[in-house]
């Protein structure tokens, strides 16, 4: 096959390149976690062709899934209005969003392109799992730091099956304090694994149109429970380091 | 429905009402599908057999055949039927087949047949691989040939039924079988050929039985009007989880398709309005199983226009990536003829004989298959040359024609021969009805291993094209 690019942003590489450039990603995760291109590589080598395609065949058997494969939607701060959101009552997802992007000092275009997926059709869903995880972590009321992040990870992996997801939930909490790692198994995994597998497929939510919702009423459409305690409370309460 | 009478013991009284004929033949075909009329004109074409007075009795009327030659339809019948090499040879020998009409037959050279899963495939490509001829042309021409040869010694009653069969004597080893017609008379014959279809009066009259399975499939078939003319001449077919599809190729603009799928599906396909089934169609022989699927349950929810403009955008995103190149599916479909819709139930069925004292069984009569492989009417075309060789050598022997061992040579040759291809095309329907991923992988490996095997092709390609 050529190397061609399938897309604007693809960066083709094949067979042995690819091996190396997953190791290579890998050590420098391990090494340097602060630095996103890494985990971003790792996430891209790990999709493997055939875990995507189920998450797109998922897609093509709903409704939802197909129009958003249709209209390709981007999230970034153009596509939202950030204001807008502003503007919502407070009890909306929207609102509740933007209050999350304010709490955890983020923007939505902190996302980072996708380069190493060949079919242009799946870049675009991994595309998609990435903008749509600050949504992920909204909706579960997680904050972005390791932990939470670890936490998001097991429920996007009970949800979609992503091995990059369930990687992460594994080797992570190898890197949190013991206090941390007995709290994520006896507070948030539970709540992560049960409510992942439970509710609604993620990847058919067209979030972006759900903002005027009440987020409650949202929880009860797809299925998931009132979040689990607040992370950076009980953070705060065992006076705990922040880490990233 | 009719009822036979199956005990061969009954002994056959004529009634006495004086309008009523007794007639006496030699041999008393049941059935003008093709196996029964290639039948009569091959007896009467074969310079031994033809001193046989033959009777063909037909329940349905043969105007529409008889019609054809002078007034054929503006557009294609939707019972079509691909003929091997083989067929169209021994039609030519019997003086058939230059009675065809040329202009509504379609030859094609190249059978590509692929994995509705895997998108593997596997091309055979070689002259005379068949022709696809609309079965009421090749009736056509037989009952042109019959006419042709205009032997008074042979005689048709169509528009007749046959509503009893029952033996002369009690003795059935020794007994003729009297036909009881619809329209009161009654045939008397030395021998009885069951050419009556699947259901056939004459395998229940002479108590053979008949082993096999539905299929718990349909075959929807329809006559199409592609978006333009295929000069590829092409036989496609694709195998899906719930059987294949296959679009075969007739002249011009015009195509036949023979859809195999679940009742409920048949059904629904049948039904569709006809812009939905055109796009469903063009969809099946392209788009992944899971569009085929989400599509399925649009239809059936009659959701029509989002079925349409999801169709619309999905076969164009699909057919541009980079890994598709459009030139190996069919072209796409323009139209269905209208009316031309109907679905038939498969069946897997074989007597276990074709004949007994003073009965034999010809075509669908004795055998039935998934039309997968198009062997169907073939079959039939096989067992006539055969039955009409063992009469021709029975009489040069002096033996009585309807005599066991006039007629065992016959079953002798076909019964094995029918078996092998009735055997390979039930496994070839079972192995393509799987879609567990590990069974996908291996078939498709092997598809890809016999398509990259030349010899291995042709020889398959013989088996097929029957030469
Ligand atoms: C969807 C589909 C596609 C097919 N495609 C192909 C193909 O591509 N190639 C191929 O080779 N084969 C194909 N076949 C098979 C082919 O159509 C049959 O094998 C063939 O038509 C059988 O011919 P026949 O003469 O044996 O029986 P039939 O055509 O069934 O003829 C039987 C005749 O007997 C008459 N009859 C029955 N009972 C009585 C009675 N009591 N009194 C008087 N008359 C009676 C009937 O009216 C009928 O005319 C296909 C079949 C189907 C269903």
């Amino acid at each position: 096959m050529s190397l061609l690019k399938n897309y604007p942003t693809h960066i083709p590489i094949k067979g042995i390149d690819r091996l190396i450039m997953g190791a290579a990603c890998f050590f420098g995760a391990t090494l340097h976690p602060e630095n996103n291109n890494y985990i971003t590589g790792i996430g891209e080598i790990t999709a493997f062709e055939p875990v995507l395609t189920r998450i797109r065949d998922s897609m093509l058997s709903n409704k939802v899934g197909r129009q958003i494969l249709r209209e390709r939607p981007r999230i970034t701060s153009k596509t939202l209005d950030l204001d807008y959101l502003k503007s919502l009552p407070p009890d909306t997802f929207g609102n509740t969003y933007y209050k999350w992007l304010q709490r955890e000092k983020v923007s939505p275009d902190t996302r980072v392109p996708v380069h190493y997926i060949d079919d242009e059709e799946l870049a675009y869903v991994f595309q998609r799992y990435r903008e749509c995880h600050d949504f992920h972590h909204a909706i579960s009321g997680l904050p972005i730091v390791l932990e939470g992040e670890i936490a998001v990870k097991a429920f996007e992996f009970a949800n979609f099956g992503l091995p990059f997801a369930g990687a992460g939930a594994v080797i992570s909490p190898f890197k949190l304090t013991q206090k941390q790692r007995t709290r994520l198994f006896d507070v948030y995994y539970p709540w992560c694994f049960s409510n992942g597998l439970n509710c609604k497929g993620l990847i058919n939510i067209y979030w972006e149109q759900q903002m005027e919702k009440k987020i409650d009423e949202l929880r009860r459409e797809l299925g998931i429970e009132s979040p689990p305690p607040d992370m950076r409370t009980l953070r705060k309460m065992d006076g705990a380091k922040k880490i990233t | 429905m009719l009822r036979f009478s199956i005990q061969r013991s009954t002994r056959y009284f004529s009634t006495s009402i004086p309008r009523q004929q007794q007639h006496l033949t030699d041999v008393a075909i049941i059935g003008a599908g093709p196996a029964g009329l290639s039948l009569a004109a091959a007896l009467k074409a074969n310079p031994t057999t033809k001193s046989l007075s033959v009777g063909l009795i037909e329940g349905s009327s043969l105007d529409p055949v008889k019609n054809f030659s002078q007034s054929p339809p503006e557009n294609f019948t939707n019972r079509v039927s691909s003929i091997t090499a083989q067929s169209v040879d021994y039609l030519e020998h019997i003086g058939a087949w230059k009675f065809i009409d040329q202009a509504r037959i379609e030859p094609f050279d190249n059978i590509v047949a692929y994995d509705g899963l895997s998108n593997s495939r596997i091309e055979f490509d070689n002259m005379e691989m068949g022709t696809m001829c609309e079965n009421i042309n090749l009736q056509s021409c037989l009952l042109q040939r019959i006419e042709e040869l205009n032997d008074p010694t042979l005689k048709i009653w169509d528009s007749t039924k046959v509503t009893n069969i029952a033996n002369d004597t009690d003795d059935a080893a020794n007994g003729w079988p009297v036909i009881q017609l619809s329209n009161g008379d009654s045939v008397k014959t030395r021998l009885l050929v069951g050419a009556d279809g699947f259901n056939s009066p004459v395998r229940k009259f002479a108590a053979i039985e008949s082993r096999g399975w539905a299929y718990d499939r349909f075959g929807v078939v329809a006559s199409l009007k592609l978006k333009y003319e295929d000069y590829r001449s092409i036989a496609w077919q694709r195998f899906l989880p719930t059987g294949p599809v296959a679009l075969l190729p007739l002249p011009e603009k015009n195509a036949t398709m023979v859809w195999s799928t679940t009742p409920e599906l048949s059904k629904l396909l049948v039904g569709l309005p006809e812009d939905v089934f055109i796009a469903l169609a063009n969809c099946a022989f392209v788009l992944p199983q899971v569009d085929l699927n989400y599509y399925y349950t649009l239809a059936q929810n009659e959701e029509y226009d989002e079925l349409l403009s999801d169709i619309k955008w999905r076969f164009e995103n699909y057919t541009s990536k980079p890994t598709i190149d459009i030139e190996d599916f069919p072209i796409a479909l323009e139209s269905v003829i209208p009316q031309s819709r109907a679905r038939f139930p498969l069946k897997l069925s074989h007597a276990d004989s074709y004949v007994s004292n003073r009965v034999a069984l010809v075509g669908d009569a004795a055998h039935t298959t998934h039309p997968l492989a198009g062997q169907g009417l073939n079959m039939g075309q096989g067992d006539v040359k055969s039955l009409v060789e063992s009469l021709e050598l029975a009489m040069k022997r002096g033996l009585d024609i309807g005599n066991l061992l006039a007629l065992e040579p016959y079953w002798a040759q076909r019964w094995p021969e029918n078996h092998v291809l009735l055997g390979v095309v039930d496994k070839l329907h079972k192995l393509y009805s799987i879609d567990w991923s590990p069974v996908v992988a291996v078939r498709s490996w092997g598809l890809d291993v016999v398509n990259s095997l030349p010899m291995l092709k042709d020889f398959m390609m013989k088996q097929v094209s029957g030469k």
